[in-house]
């Protein structure tokens, strides 16, 4: 079990200030909820805890271990998955292929006895088969899996970043707008997915979302970003109430959530 | 009953491709094996481009050097010591064997540069591999012959001449000289070359490598070390490239630099793009196009209507094929960008069974 904890970080691009000093602890276990406006600098939050993004200021801890001066894969090594806002699968690779992808850092590198089709290359090919098929399994792809991944439905091409991202057996997951552009039914099942990854497989799990409906379902920490400032951190039921950030997101935009009083 | 056809189909066309191309070298004269020759050479030189190009998706034009790298190692290794280029004087198969191995070692050295750039920018910055060994090949002399190149030493395997033709052999009344040696020997190498890209291709190095191509970002938040990667396949491809110019060299006879040059890095792109981006079959069926029609052409070029004779002045066949795969490139770029593999696939698929609709599964 790992604790993230992001301390003063800031990104800027440019004279824009897409991050400003923000700091928030994910409590290994949670379903810790980034949210915010459009452009309030989420998923450059995201890119910085995976790496994509070096921060101009400020660092990124998983327990003791620096995460801001490590590469992207390195970061995935350590066992932190994600995925992203626009899916980014391999269309012309099928759906097995894809979530094969999501166990490259477990299999080990042999180049050689690859090239040579060594026994025992295609025996831990064939092992990281059977439990990536566990994992379509668990996410209600099964019957997908010989599909190119372009060929699905955009519902299911979320579901299939997921799952190479579950793939990895990461201790942390983030989540770019996992129910973004889904409808109510397929957003009610994605929640659910998303508990059960965390209460069954005990993934610790960030959750970037616009929905507030579904943050206020699912998840147990909120974290809510304008203009690339916290201007909240604390329980689903407190940020409800909070006067900063009635004002800055809900007040703003009209939502098809339930609104505080 | 169609679903065990569909999956015999296949496997009966291998065998059959595999027993007319053991048997060719019965039926067939020495002209067509010597092309056939240069077409495998080719091959295994554009399934080493496939993987770069195709599943990396990094442009190099650098083949060409790589393969100059491949011939002329090889001749340096396996020549004769004391002629007037330099020769090691060392057994035939250690030689193809080291120059393969230098080729790699100069693609790694490259690999710094390779595996920083991505797509054409690579493609530019190759082009400097081209030229400086066109510069060496023609100014190097002691080494290279200069501009009117150097023989290929012969290649001999426990006494056995595989480009020669001692012990005597003859085969169902056709004796087996120089050349028909030689194609087995093609065949081995263009097998192996596909065996291995394949199996590459397949595996965890060909996935990680499509995804880098894809997104390399996604595929650096998958745990692949991305430059890693586009290092490892220049690496991989410029290896194929040297066997591909040990190859070339005993095909030809003779290595001469001219052969080396910027256009054979094109052939190799045309290749591949006729055939398929990143499909080893794709590869070697572009690389007999791309080398067998001008061969085919200057063949019948008197009983072709246009083809003029090689320098009169006119469209001759070489010009002609050009022209040729020149259009067939941009006729799969528009129309079917996946190339000749991906027509096989798109045929297959609609002889094939009916594919089971997906909605139900969730
Ligand atoms: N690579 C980049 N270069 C320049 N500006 C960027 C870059 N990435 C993000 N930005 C800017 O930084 C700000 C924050 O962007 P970010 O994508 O993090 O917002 P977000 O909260 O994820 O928004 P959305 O809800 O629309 O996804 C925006 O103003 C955006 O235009
Ligand atoms: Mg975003």
């Amino acid at each position: 079990m790992s604790t993230l904890r992001v301390d003063e970080v800031s990104v800027r691009f440019g004279a824009l200030v897409a991050l400003d000093a923000v700091s928030f602890t994910v409590e290994p276990g949670t379903v810790h909820a980034v949210i915010g406006p459009n452009g309030a600098g989420k998923s450059t939050c995201l890119n910085v805890l995976s790496g994509v993004y070096r921060p101009d200021a400020g660092r990124v801890y998983l327990d003791d271990r620096e995460l801001t001066r490590l590469r992207p894969h390195h970061i995935a090594r350590l066992g932190i998955a994600r995925t992203f806002q626009n899916i980014e699968v391999s269309g012309a690779e099928t759906v097995e292929d894809n979530l094969m992808l999501g166990r490259h850092h477990l299999m080990r590198p042999r180049l050689a006895a690859t090239a040579f089709g060594l026994p025992s290359v295609a025996r831990e090919e064939r092992r990281h088969r059977t439990r990536v098929r566990e994992i379509a399994d668990f996410l209600g792809l099964s019957a997908a899996l010989d599909r190119p991944a372009a060929l699905l439905p955009y519902g299911l091409r979320k579901r299939l970043e997921l799952a190479r991202a579950l793939a990895m057996e990461p201790r942390l997951l983030l989540l770019d707008e996992p129910v973004a552009g889904m409808d109510g039914a397929e957003t009610a099942e994605m929640a659910d997915v998303i508990l059960r990854v965390r209460t069954e497989l005990g993934v610790t799990v960030v959750l970037v979302e616009h929905d507030m409906g579904m943050v206020t379902r699912i998840a147990d920490r909120v974290t809510v970003l304008d203009f690339g400032r916290r201007i909240f951190d604390g329980s689903p039921a407190a940020m409800a109430a909070d006067p900063a950030v009635v004002e800055a997101y809900l007040g703003g935009a009209p939502s098809s959530t339930k609104e505080p009083a | 009953m169609s679903d065990r056809l569909n999956r015999l189909m296949p496997k009966a066309g291998w065998v059959a491709a595999v027993i007319v191309l053991l048997a060719l070298p019965l039926y067939v004269d020495g002209f067509w094996l010597s092309a056939g020759l240069v077409a495998m050479a080719a091959a295994v030189g554009a399934v080493g481009l496939t993987l770069l190009v195709g599943a990396a998706g990094q442009l190099s034009f650098a083949h060409a050097f790589f393969l100059a790298v491949g011939a002329y190692g090889y001749a340096c290794f396996s020549g004769e010591p004391g002629a007037a280029t330099l020769g090691l004087g060392l057994p035939p198969a250690l030689g193809a064997a080291l120059a393969i191995a230098v080729t790699g070692a100069l693609g790694l050295a490259f690999s710094p540069v390779a595996s920083r750039l991505r797509g054409i920018y690579l493609g530019v910055a190759s082009l400097s591999l081209v030229f400086v060994g066109q510069h060496l090949l023609h100014n190097l002399t002691g080494v290279t012959g200069g501009f009117n190149g150097r023989d290929t030493p012969m290649f001999t395997l426990a006494g056995f001449d595989v480009t020669g033709s001692e012990p005597p052999v003859t085969v169902a009344g056709v004796p087996f000289g120089a050349t028909e040696r030689l194609w087995y020997l093609g065949l081995v190498a263009l097998a192996g070359a596909g065996v291995i890209a394949r199996n590459l291709l397949r595996g965890r190095t060909g996935r990680a490598l499509r995804m880098v191509r894809d997104s390399e970002v996604a595929a650096a938040v998958l745990g692949v070390d991305v430059r890693r990667s586009k290092a490892t396949a220049f690496v991989v491809s410029s290896m194929f490239a040297g066997a591909a110019g040990v190859l070339s060299a005993l095909a030809l006879d003779r290595v001469v630099p001219d052969y080396f040059g910027l256009l054979l890095s094109v052939e190799f792109l045309a290749m591949i793009v006729i055939g398929g981006l990143g499909s080893v079959g794709g590869a070697v069926t572009g690389a007999a196009f791309v080398t067998l029609l001008p061969i085919v052409l200057a063949r019948y070029s008197g009983v072709l209507p246009l083809v003029a004779d090689a320098g009169s002045g006119g469209v001759d066949a070489a010009v002609l094929a050009r022209f040729c795969y020149g259009a067939a490139v941009v006729l799969v770029i528009l129309i079917q960008p996946d190339g000749l593999a991906g027509l096989g696939r798109r045929l297959r698929a609609r002889l094939g069974p009916a594919v089971p609709s997906l909605q139900e599964s969730t």
